[in-house]
């Protein structure tokens, strides 16, 4: 077995065309591959990339945006370390379906899961949603914001590691709280929590 | 695309390219010599004429052709008689006619085998059961049915009666419309015939769920060299009354009768099907990953079929197609194509979740995709089944088709890539129902060449012999494997198949040359 000390799972989801597999290409493989078809059903893929010196192990779940070739729904949000919600900002129906997809979430994900929101293709002229739109959807929902663009390789490096990151970061948290939990006998559930609370707060300022 | 279509336009091709490379006559490459048979007539012609009509007595060479040739292409026979029943009746006669004139008949389907068993070798009459293909009967529990069910038919749930030569997507297609399905399926479902199917035991890409049609066939007719009808067309699941005549039917590629109908159980269709394929680094992580889908999937696993790079490139470069997984661009040394079918969405969502992350967390898979799309699926599948149909596109095909031990799987590619390092050699790879432990081996080189077959042969068949495994898992022994027969049969199996063949068929005119040979004919 490789020696990795963390181990995360990463979920895309968003509209169809919003560049969801594109994001994941250009961080896996380094490219952007242009005519890229729409993805059925859901790729699954392995990253390990550093940080602090520490191996991290990302697992990559790469959802289809189109309703009818969506599958295992259920069981690609449960167990998911972070949901990255990606829209087009050039393209607004991508933009006002976000509620929708925070419906989905809210039912079968984790309370828990660290959540990302991605506007794709800055590299497009004919931007629709303004950068402190999604700014401010992100705040209010209590998530990280980053703009990205796959095709100019634009904050798609620093999207990733910043997850694995503040992952890292809660896992160790997390692990620090154990031990006195266990001992003291107390449930602090909301301990656990306030790492994904601290995220609503200070996360835009992190990541944006 | 359906795979029908899909050989269509393979054949229309290959007629393109292997016009002026026809295959050599077996008679000629294999070097055999011709049993004591009678030669047609036209005394025996004008029989079959009476008997049949001069629509269904083929007698022009041009359209012989079609007859004489295997579709692997390593075979070709000589053939100038090819007759097409309708009726068992009609089988029946025919074989009466001949056994009694010392006529040597080849039994014909789908022609789809791959060791030159549907083909004559010499003159043999060919009999076609294209034309047996009607549907008697389908026993489904439909929910209308329940409240009109005689007692009789209550027995019978679930079993399909038909004739020989209905092809197995028709009646795969047949059952659909009454929830049901086939449990067989193989790459040649579009060409290949139920009767050819139970002839040869045919295994396919759901044994591993549903088990061989030892099984699976639970009654059947067939016609004996004598013309004489054996009805054992039971379609009771349970029936310990004597002997179970029917399995001497099944898998003896037509030397001891012609299967004329099939009553075959049929089980519901899954309302879940979801497809996976997997990219793997090593062999060793296919196996485990194998080990991971049998606990983790458990009962809803329906196929684990396994691919080397040189086998699903196989499907890139000759069709074009694209694969499915892109996070390395120089794709994997393995891929593994798992299919999953059950009665509940989420129930078998959840196995498969779960199944993906362990592999993934334990460095299993490298990469994989998971979908239900109807459109997906097939195109995930395709990748597998048409594996088989491009290799015979470089030239000639050296097939074999094998079970070994699991752990010896894959070893025996390697041993094969040792062994031969010769420059003719295009393609040595390997991929298979890795769930059975069957491998099928498949080295391409541009023609024939016996130099090449006499480093493969016996060498490979060793091999496999002193591992304890089959030199035919699926595929039989048809003419090409008779005499290695002794491999994985011991003598006293042999003997008493002799025994058997002699006592059903004493005249030998069932399939000569095939399965057992040298075969010998009571004067």
């Amino acid at each position: 077995m490789e020696d990795y000390k963390f181990l995360f799972k990463v979920v895309l989801v968003g509209n169809a065309g919003v560049g969801k597999t594109c994001l994941v290409r250009r961080f896996t493989q380094g490219l952007f591959p242009p005519g890229q078809g729409a993805t059925i059903g859901v790729d699954f893929m392995i990253k390990t990339v550093e940080v602090e010196n520490e191996k991290v192990k990302l697992f990559i779940w790469d959802t289809a945006g189109q309703e009818r070739f969506r599958s295992i729904t259920q069981s690609y949000y449960r167990s998911a370390h972070a949901l990255i919600l990606v829209y087009d900002i050039s393209c607004q129906p991508t933009f006002d379906c976000l509620p929708d997809w925070l419906r989905e979430i809210e039912e079968y994900a984790s309370n828990k899961v660290l959540r990302i929101l991605v506007g794709n293709k800055i590299d497009r002229e004919d931007r629709e949603i303004p950068t402190h739109v999604g700014e401010d959807f992100a705040q209010r929902h209590g998530m990280y914001f980053l703009e990205t663009s796959a095709k100019e390789a634009e904050n798609v490096e620093r999207l990733f590691m910043e997850i694995a990151a503040e992952l890292m970061e809660d896992k160790i948290q997390a692990r620090s709280k154990e031990l006195p939990r266990y001992e003291t006998n107390t449930t602090s559930i909301n301990g656990k929590t306030t790492s994904i609370g601290d995220t609503s707060n200070c996360g835009c300022s992190r990541l944006s | 695309m359906s795979p029908r279509i899909l050989l269509r336009t393979f054949q229309r091709i290959s007629g393109l390219r292997f016009s002026s490379t026809k295959p050599a006559f077996t008679s000629d490459r294999y070097k055999v010599k011709r049993g004591p048979y009678a030669r047609i007539s036209n005394d025996h012609v004008a029989f079959f004429n009476e008997l049949l009509g001069r629509n269904r007595v083929i007698a022009d060479a041009e359209e012989c052709e079609g007859y004489n040739i295997d579709y692997a292409k390593i075979v070709r026979g000589q053939s100038t008689l090819v007759l097409k029943p309708k009726t068992t009746e009609e089988v029946s006669t025919i074989l009466k006619f001949c056994n009694e004139n010392r006529l040597a008949v080849c039994p014909q389907s789908g022609n789809t085998g791959l060791v030159g068993g549907s083909v004559p070798v010499f003159d043999e009459i060919v009999i076609s059961m294209k034309f047996m293909n009607k549907i008697i009967e389908t026993n489904e529990l439909a929910e209308t049915n329940l409240g009109v069910l005689s007692s009789d038919e209550f027995f019978a749930l679930g079993v399909l009666t038909c004739e020989a030569g209905c092809v197995l997507e028709d009646l795969d297609n047949h059952l659909g419309t009454v929830g049901l399905m086939m449990p067989i399926d193989l790459g040649a479902k579009g060409s290949c015939l139920i009767g050819g199917c139970v002839s040869t035991n045919a295994g396919g890409l759901r044994l591993l769920r549903y088990g061989n049609l030892h099984g699976n066939v639970l009654g059947l007719e067939a016609v004996k060299a004598n013309g004489e009808v054996i009805d054992c067309l039971n379609t009771l699941k349970k029936n310990n009354t004597g002997y179970h005549l029917k399995h001497l039917f099944i898998g003896s590629e037509g030397t001891l009768g012609i299967v004329t109908k099939v009553a075959i159980q049929c089980p519901p269709l899954p309302k879940a099907v979801n497809v996976a394929l997997l990219g793997l680094n090593s062999f060793e992580k296919v196996l485990k990953a194998f080990r991971l889908a049998k606990r983790e999937l458990a009962e809803i696993l329906s196929s684990f079929e396994m691919m080397d790079r040189r086998s699903i490139d196989i499907s890139f470069t000759t069709f074009g197609m694209k694969s499915p997984l892109t996070s390395k661009t120089d794709g994997h040394d393995f891929y593994v194509l798992l299919e999953t079918s059950g009665s509940n969405v989420n129930h078998d969502e959840e196995k498969l979740g779960s199944f993906v992350e362990k592999a993934l967390a334990d460095d299993i898979i490298e990469d994989g995709t998971l979908t239900s799309d109807p459109t997906k699926v097939k195109h995930i599948w395709a990748l597998r089944e048409r594996i088989s149909e491009g290799v015979l596109r470089e030239g000639y095909v050296f097939k074999y088709d094998i079970s070994i031990p699991i752990l010896s799987y894959y070893k025996v590619i390697e041993m094969i890539e040792e062994r031969l390092r010769d420059p003719r050699v295009i393609r040595i790879s390997g991929y298979g129902h890795l769930g059975d432990g069957n491998i099928h081996v498949q080295v391409s080189i541009p023609s024939y060449e016996p130099d090449i077959a006499s480093q493969l042969e016996p060498f490979i068949f060793e091999y496999v012999s002193k591992l304890r495994g089959s030199v035919s898992a699926e595929h039989g022994i048809g003419f090409v494997k008779t005499k290695y027969l002794h491999m994985s049969r011991t003598s006293s199996e042999i003997k008493l198949m002799h025994e058997v063949k002699k006592m059903m068929d004493p005249n030998g005119i069932l399939n000569p040359y095939k399965v057992l040979y040298p075969l010998e004919i009571s004067a």
